[in-house]
C-alpha cells in the first residue's frame, strides 16, 4: 500500500541534476544560514572547512568524504526523505572528480512546509477529485440524508440530532436544504462547545497544575470560555493567535479609566484579550516544597515554548531544548531564543470587575476581619486542649530527658505524624465544647455575610524582573552558556525581529502575518483534521521531516489562503462541510480498498467512533437529562467510592453540590491532571502533559465494562426509559431517540420482552450508537 | 514464543494497524496481546513477568540493605565536609547532625549478604536478591521520585514501566489485563504512575482492588440479574453483527464486538483471580493472612502470584500509600519508628511471595523488583534543628538501594555502592535508565530497539540513555 502511494506523498521535489544543486534542494534547510552541527554547505570553501570534527569534503576522495558517507548510509538528509540511489551516485562522482562547485548555491529550495503559501481558485472536489482519477479511484456515493445529518451534528456540535431534527430534513426537499442545515449549525452555541474542545487538546488544557499538590487554578475556566466564545463569534483566526500570545500588549487597557461601575464594550473585548493569555497559565505546574524558583521558571518556559511550537507553528521544538534538533532546521539557540521572548512575561491576576466594583469590595472587608476573628478564636481554644494533652505527655519524663524521646513518645501518642496514621484524640472540656460549637456557627453566619473575593483572571503580563535567558547544555536549567536575545527561529524568521519591550506582541505579529508559511497551514490542516478525522497532514502538530507528507499538499495550501483571507474558520468549515469530498457515503469498495485501503485520498467519509466528550454528552442528550448551561467554574461531578479511593487527596474533589450541574457537558468537567475522570479517560481524553493534535481512539475491555456497569450509564438507561415509557410507542421512542431511525420490524421482535432500561443500556452501548458513517 | 511483530515505527503506523482497518484485529489486540520489541538478545533471559514492589514515601536504604559502619561512629556529629553539599527537601545539610541506623546488619545465607532485621524475613532469601546500592536520580520529591522510578523522566507524560513492557512483550493472558496495579490508598504521583503516557492507552495499567470490585465496574450491577445481563450482551451482539454486516470490511467493528466478550469473561475471571478461597491455610500463614499486621500487603502479594500465574505480564504493588492520615515509608518524623512499622506490614509478605514464587517455579520466570520513590539523608530532617525532626531523615535521591530477585538472577549479589555515610552512589553509580534497561534486559527486551514514534522522534524507556545496564551481571 506504502509504495502504491510512494508518488503521491512525494514532495514536490525540484529536479536536481549537479551534486551542489542536490545539496541545496536537502541539506540547506540545516546546513545553511541555520549551521546546524556548525556545518554550512552553502559554498564549497565552507564545506571544505567542515566543522568541529573537521572537513566533510574530500575532493577526489568520495570513501574519505563524511559528506558521501552521510548520505551514502542513510544517515542524512534525516527522517523519511533520504536521497535517491541516483542523487548518491551523482555526489559519488562529483566529489571523485574534483567537487568542483560553480560559485555559491542559490538560496535552498526550502522545506515543503516553510515555502510560500500558493493561493488557488480550483475548489476543494477539484483537488481530491484529481488524485482519485489519477489513482484509479471511484468516489463513494453520497451518503443519505439520514447519515448525513448526524455526521454534520457530531461534527459541529458533539451530539446527535433530535429525532424531529432529522425527520424535517428527510422532508426537506430543497436542494439547498444541507446547506441550510450547516448554516444553522454553525450558529448554535453547541457549536463553539464542540470546537473549543477541539482546541483545547491543542493547548493541553486543564484545571489543575498536576504533580503532587496538583494545585488548582481558580480561573482557568475564563480561558475555556474564551475559547468556546471565540470559536462561537467566528473570531477571525488572526486575532484568535494574537490574542493568545499577546493579547496584552497589543490591546493594552485599563478597565476602569472609562465610565464607573459601566464598562464599554470595547473595553471588554480588551478585556477577553487578556484573558486568552491564560493558555500561558494553565500548564503543568513543577511545584512542590522545596524546588527551586528558577527551575520552577525554567519548567513554565520548556512549556510555553513547546505549546507554542506544536500549537501555531506545527513544529516539535522540544528536541532543541537540549541540542539542535536533529531532523529540523531549529537550533537550541532557536530555542533559547523563544523562551527569551516569554521571558519577559509572568502569570498575574487581573481584576476582571472595574475598580468601583473592587472598592465596594473593600467597603465590606471589615465583614471579613469578623470572619478571621471568629476562626482565630476556635484555633486558640483547639490550641489550648491540644497543649493540655503535650504537656501530659511531657510529664511523664523527668526533665533533662532528651528532646529526641519526647519527640519519639509525641509520636506514638499520634501528636507528630506518624506510619500508623493515629492522630490523638483531642478531648475538649463541656465548656470549650460549648463555646467552640457556638463560634462556628457564629463563624458560618460572619462567612455567609461576607463579600465574595473580587474576581480576577489568570493572564500574562509584564514580568517584574526580565532575568536574562542563558543557553543551557542538555536541558539543565543550572548550566549557564551564553546570554540569548529574544527571537524568532532563524530558518523561518525571515527578517522579522522581537521587540525588546513588547517581545510577545512581535511573535504574534509575525505568526500572523500574511506571509508567514506554517500558522495558517498548520490551522487550516487542523480544521480539516477535525472535520475528516484526519489531516492532509496526518500529523497536525508536526509539519517538519518527521511528520507525514501532506497528501493534497495544493489544497492545502488553498485552505490556508482562504484563511489568511478571510480570517473566518465558519465559513472554511462551510465550504469543507458543502464539498462532496465530505458528503460522501462511507461504505467501502473492494477495488479501492486494493489501491488505497486507508482512505488517505479520501474516496468515501471515515467511520469514527464517538471521542469521549461526544460520546458522554451524547448519553445525556438521548437520556434527555442533558443540561446546555454554558461556562462557569468547572463542574465537578460526583465519584463512585472505587474511583475516590485511588485518589491521593479527597479534599481535592469538592462534588458538586447541585445535582442538575451533574448533567452538563463534558467540556465543562473539571480537568484534574492527576485524576482524569475514569469514563472519559479510558475513551482516550488526552493526558494534558503536553498539546494533543489528535486522539487515539482505542478499543480495550475496560470500555465495555465502564459502559455496561457504571452507576452513570445505568442512571442515563433508566432516565431514557422513563421517558420512554411516557411515550406511546416506548421502544419506537428509544430507537428515534438513540439511533434516530424507526426500529425494524427485526429490531422490534429481539425487542421483544427487555425491559426499557435494559434496551436503553444495550443501544447506549451498540456500535450503531458509538459510530458514526 | 508467537512470532514477533516488527517494531511499529511510528505511533501513525500503529495506529493504522490497531484503528483503521490495517491487517487482522481480534482479540488479541484487546488484550495488548501484540508484541513489539525486536527479537531477543542473545543473552538467554528468563524473566517473563515482572512483580515491582513500590515503597511509598521513600524507605530508608541505610536502615535497611546498605549498611554503614562509619555512620554510627559520626553519630551526632555534623556531616564531615569531604561529604560534599547536595539539595534535598527541607533539609540544610550543613545545619542537621549525623542519624546513625539503631537497625542491626546482620551477614545472611551463604553469601553473607548484610541486610537489617527489619527485613529479617525478606533476608532468609539473601541469596536470591541482587541488592543494587547505586541508584540515583535528580527528584527529591515525591512525585519526580516517583515519576523518575516508574517512567524514566522527572516530569510526567512519558509511559510507565509496566507500558513498555507489555507494549515491547505483549500479554499472555486471555482474560485479564496485561498490567496490573495494587495499591494500599492514594499515591502521590496518580495515575500517570501507571499511564501509558504517549502510548496508546490499551498499555496503562489497571487498577485492581483488594475489596470488592475488584477492577472499576466488573462486577454486574445487582439490579441486573446474571441470565438478564447475558441476555442483553447477546442481543447487543446481535444488533453489532447486523450494524457490522452492512459495513462490510471494518475491522475496528469487529474488534469492538469482541471487546465485549472480553468483557464479559472479565466479569467472570477477575473475581476469581481475586478470589482466594481455594488458597490452603499453609499459603495463607505464608504470606501473613492471619496477621492483622501482615494481611493487607500479604494479601496484594499473595493476588500477584495468582496474577503472573494466570499470564499477567506486569504487577505493581504500592505499600504506604495514603489512607487518612498515614504518612507511609515517608520517615521525616521518626523514620526509625517509621519504618519498623512499615517493614512490619511488608516483610513477610515479600519473603513469602518469594518463597511462593520459588516453589511453584515461578520465580524462574518472575523479575521481583523492590525500591521506592528514593532513599533517606543519613542525617536528620529539617532546616535548623530546632523545627527539625531528631529522629526523622528527609528524601535522599542522589544514593539508595533497590533489590531485584528471580527472572533468572543469580543472587547473593551486591552492585555498586555510596560513600561511607550513604549520602551519593559513588561505586557504579546506577541512574533509572540502567535500571529501566537492566529489567528490559532481564525479559529479553533490548531497550534500544524498544522504540515508539512520538513528538517527532522515537522515544525509548531510556530515552537516549542507559549505556550502564548491568544485564549480564545479574545473571
Amino acid at each position: 500500500m506504502r509504495s502504491t502511494l510512494f508518488f503521491l506523498l512525494a514532495l514536490p521535489a525540484i529536479a536536481a541534476d549537479t551534486a551542489p544543486q542536490i545539496l541545496a534542494a536537502n541539506c540547506l534547510s540545516c546546513h545553511g544560514p541555520a549551521k546546524m552541527a556548525g556545518l554550512d554547505l552553502r559554498t564549497r570553501e565552507s564545506a571544505l572547512q567542515g566543522n568541529a570534527k573537521g572537513p566533510v569534503l574530500a575532493p577526489g576522495n568520495s570513501a574519505n568524504s563524511r559528506l558521501y558517507q552521510a548520505v551514502a548510509s542513510r544517515k542524512m538528509p534525516p527522517g523519511k526523505q533520504s536521497l535517491s540511489e541516483a542523487q548518491i551516485e551523482t555526489i559519488k562522482s562529483w566529489i571523485d572528480s574534483g567537487a568542483p562547485w560553480a560559485g555559491p548555491v542559490k538560496p535552498a529550495p526550502q522545506w515543503w512546509s516553510f515555502q510560500p503559501i500558493k493561493p488557488s481558485t480550483k475548489s476543494i472536489d477539484d483537488f481530491i477529485n484529481a488524485k482519485l482519477a489519477e489513482n484509479n479511484l471511484t468516489p463513494a456515493a453520497k451518503a443519505p440524508k439520514r447519515t448525513l445529518i448526524r455526521r454534520a451534528y457530531y461534527t459541529l456540535h458533539g451530539l446527535p440530532p433530535t429525532p424531529e431534527q432529522v425527520d424535517a430534513f428527510e422532508k426537506d426537499s430543497n436542494p439547498k436544504a444541507f446547506e441550510a442545515l450547516i448554516d444553522e449549525l454553525l450558529k448554535s452555541p453547541r457549536y463553539g462547545e464542540r470546537w473549543g474542545r477541539h482546541w483545547l487538546d491543542v493547548v493541553r488544557y486543564a484545571d489543575t497544575g498536576g504533580f503532587e499538590t496538583d494545585i488548582y487554578f481558580p480561573n482557568a475556566w475564563r480561558y475555556r470560555d474564551y475559547v468556546i466564545q471565540s470559536f462561537n463569534n467566528d473570531k477571525p483566526f488572526q486575532q484568535f493567535v494574537k490574542e493568545q500570545i499577546a493579547g496584552d500588549e497589543i490591546w493594552p487597557d485599563d478597565l476602569a479609566l472609562d465610565g464607573g461601575f459601566q464598562v464599554p464594550e470595547e473595553k471588554r473585548l480588551h478585556l477577553d484579550a487578556k484573558i486568552a493569555t491564560g493558555m500561558y497559565t494553565i500548564g503543568p505546574v513543577y511545584h512542590e516544597a522545596g524546588l527551586f524558583g528558577g527551575q520552577q521558571r525554567y519548567e513554565w518556559l520548556t512549556d510555553v515554548v513547546d505549546t507554542t511550537g506544536e500549537a501555531f507553528l506545527g513544529l516539535t521544538f522540544g528536541c532543541a531544548r537540549c541540542h539542535d534538533h536533529k531532523f529540523d532546521p531549529i537550533t537550541s539557540r532557536d530555542y533559547h531564543g523563544m523562551m527569551a521572548v516569554f521571558a519577559a512575561s509572568d502569570e498575574r491576576e487581573l481584576p476582571v470587575i472595574p475598580k468601583f466594583n473592587i472598592y465596594g469590595y473593600k467597603s465590606g472587608y471589615p465583614r471579613w476581619l469578623k470572619a478571621e476573628e471568629l476562626k482565630s478564636a476556635i484555633n486558640r481554644i483547639e490550641q489550648r486542649a491540644r497543649q493540655r494533652v503535650v504537656d501530659k505527655v511531657r510529664a511523664r519524663f523527668p526533665p533533662g530527658t532528651p528532646a529526641a524521646t519526647i519527640d519519639l513518645a509525641l509520636t506514638e501518642a499520634g501528636l507528630k505524624e506518624n506510619a500508623q496514621g493515629i492522630a490523638a484524640d483531642i478531648p475538649f472540656t463541656p465548656e470549650e465544647t460549648a463555646e467552640r460549637d457556638r463560634l462556628i456557627r457564629a463563624l458560618g453566619d460572619a462567612a455567609l455575610k461576607a463579600n465574595p473575593v473580587p474576581q480576577t483572571a489568570t493572564v500574562l503580563g509584564p514580568a517584574d524582573k526580565v532575568y536574562d535567558i542563558h543557553l543551557t547544555t542538555r536541558g539543565d536549567w543550572r548550566s549557564k552558556g551564553p546570554i540569548v536575545d529574544p527571537a524568532l527561529p532563524s530558518a523561518l524568521a525571515n527578517g522579522a525581529t522581537v521587540a525588546t519591550a513588547t517581545r510577545r506582541k512581535s511573535l504574534a505579529e509575525w505568526l500572523t502575518s500574511p506571509s508567514h508559511p506554517l500558522a495558517a497551514r498548520v490551522m487550516a490542516n487542523r480544521i480539516w483534521h477535525w472535520n475528516f478525522g484526519r489531516g492532509i497532514v496526518g500529523t497536525p502538530n508536526d509539519f517538519g521531516r518527521q511528520g507525514d507528507a501532506p497528501t493534497h499538499p495544493e489544497l492545502l495550501d488553498m485552505l490556508a489562503a482562504e484563511l489568511i483571507n478571510s480570517g473566518s474558520i465558519k465559513s472554511l468549515q462551510r465550504k469543507i462541510l458543502l464539498s462532496d469530498a465530505w458528503q460522501r457515503d462511507s461504505a467501502s469498495n473492494p477495488a479501492n480498498e486494493k489501491i488505497d485501503a486507508n482512505n488517505r485520498l479520501l474516496w468515501r467519509a471515515n467511520r469514527q467512533r464517538l471521542d469521549a466528550e461526544t460520546l458522554r454528552d451524547s448519553v445525556l442528550a438521548a437520556s434527555g437529562a442533558l443540561n446546555t448551561k454554558m461556562g462557569g467554574r468547572p463542574v465537578i461531578p460526583p465519584l463512585t467510592k472505587e474511583e475516590y479511593s485511588s485518589m491521593w487527596a479527597r479534599e481535592q474533589w469538592p462534588e458538586a453540590l447541585d445535582k442538575s450541574e451533574h448533567d452538563r457537558r463534558s467540556v465543562y468537567l473539571y480537568v484534574k491532571r492527576t485524576f482524569p475522570l475514569p469514563m472519559l479517560a479510558s475513551f482516550d481524553t488526552p493526558d494534558t502533559s503536553v498539546s494533543c493534535a489528535r486522539r487515539d481512539a482505542t478499543t480495550v475491555a475496560p470500555q465495555a465494562l465502564t459502559m455496561m456497569n457504571s452507576e452513570f450509564m445505568l442512571a442515563q438507561s433508566k432516565r431514557a426509559a422513563l421517558r420512554a415509557e411516557k411515550s406511546p410507542d416506548p421502544v419506537q421512542y428509544l430507537w428515534r431517540h438513540t439511533y434516530q431511525r424507526d426500529p425494524s420490524a427485526a429490531d422490534r421482535e429481539r425487542a421483544k420482552g427487555f425491559p426499557l432500561a435494559h434496551l436503553a443500556l444495550v443501544l447506549f452501548n451498540s456500535n450503531e450508537f458509538l459510530y458514526t458513517d | 514464543m508467537r512470532p514477533h511483530f516488527t517494531p511499529a515505527n511510528s505511533r501513525r503506523e500503529f495506529l493504522e494497524r490497531s484503528g483503521l482497518g490495517f491487517g487482522a484485529l481480534a482479540a488479541s489486540l484487546l488484550l495488548q496481546r501484540d508484541a513489539h520489541a525486536a527479537p531477543p538478545p542473545p543473552v538467554t533471559a528468563k524473566g517473563k513477568s515482572v512483580i515491582y514492589l513500590f515503597m511509598h514515601g521513600g524507605p530508608s536504604h541505610i536502615d535497611t540493605f546498605d549498611p554503614k559502619p562509619l555512620l554510627s561512629q559520626l553519630d551526632g556529629k555534623p556531616v564531615p565536609p569531604s561529604f560534599g553539599k547536595v539539595d534535598f527537601q527541607f533539609t540544610k545539610m550543613e545545619k542537621v547532625p549525623l542519624l546513625a541506623s539503631r537497625r542491626v546488619f546482620k551477614k545472611r545465607g551463604q553469601s553473607g549478604l548484610e541486610i537489617s532485621d527489619l527485613f529479617e524475613h525478606t533476608a532468609a532469601h539473601a541469596d536470591d536478591l541482587a541488592v543494587i546500592r547505586s541508584c540515583h536520580h535528580d527528584g527529591f520529591t515525591h512525585i519526580t521520585g516517583q515519576n523518575w522510578m516508574n517512567t524514566g523522566w522527572a516530569r510526567v507524560g512519558r509511559p510507565s514501566v509496566g507500558s513498555w513492557v507489555v507494549y515491547g512483550l505483549g500479554s499472555a493472558s486471555d482474560n485479564l489485563p496485561a498490567y496490573v496495579v495494587m495499591l494500599d490508598g492514594g499515591i502521590k504521583g496518580g495515575a500517570p504512575l501507571y499511564g501509558s503516557g504517549f502510548l496508546p492507552a490499551t498499555y496503562q495499567g489497571t487498577v485492581l482492588r483488594a475489596e470488592n470490585p475488584p477492577i472499576l465496574n466488573v462486577n454486574r450491577p445487582e439490579e441486573i440479574t446474571a441470565p438478564d445481563q447475558r441476555k442483553m450482551f447477546d442481543l447487543l451482539q446481535q444488533f453489532n453483527a447486523d450494524h457490522k454486516n452492512a459495513r462490510a470490511g471494518d475491522n475496528e467493528l469487529a474488534a469492538r464486538m469482541a471487546a465485549y466478550e472480553l468483557a464479559f469473561k472479565m466479569q467472570m475471571s477477575v473475581p476469581e483471580v481475586a478470589d482466594i478461597t481455594k488458597e490452603t491455610d499453609a499459603t495463607r500463614k505464608l504470606y501473613g493472612l492471619d496477621d492483622n499486621m501482615t494481611s493487607e500487603f500479604g494479601m496484594q502479594c499473595l493476588m500477584a502470584r495468582r496474577l503472573v500465574e494466570r499470564g499477567v505480564r506486569f504487577v505493581q504493588l504500592y505499600s504506604g500509600g495514603k489512607k487518612g492520615s498515614e504518612v507511609g515509608w515517608d520517615g521525616h518524623n521518626q523514620c526509625e519508628q517509621n519504618h519498623e512499622f512499615m517493614a512490619k506490614k511488608v516483610d513477610k509478605p515479600i519473603a513469602g511471595l518469594l518463597a511462593d514464587l520459588k516453589s511453584r517455579g515461578l520465580l524462574d520466570s518472575t523479575v521481583v523488583l523492590w525500591g521506592g520513590d528514593f532513599g533517606r539523608t543519613p542525617f536528620t530532617d529539617g532546616a535548623e534543628g530546632g523545627s527539625g525532626n531528631r529522629n526523622g531523615r528527609d528524601h535522599n535521591p542522589y544514593g539508595f538501594t533497590v533489590w531485584m530477585a528471580g527472572g533468572g538472577i543469580k543472587g547473593g549479589k551486591v552492585i555498586g555502592g555510596t560513600d561511607e555515610i550513604g549520602l551519593r552512589a559513588t561505586q557504579d553509580p546506577v541512574t533509572m535508565h540502567d535500571l529501566h534497561g537492566t529489567l528490559l534486559g532481564l525479559l529479553g527486551v533490548d531497550h534500544k530497539k524498544l522504540t515508539y514514534f512520538f513528538q517527532g522522534r522515537d522515544f525509548r524507556l531510556t530515552d537516549v540513555h542507559g549505556e550502564n545496564t548491568f544485564t549480564s551481571r545479574l545473571l
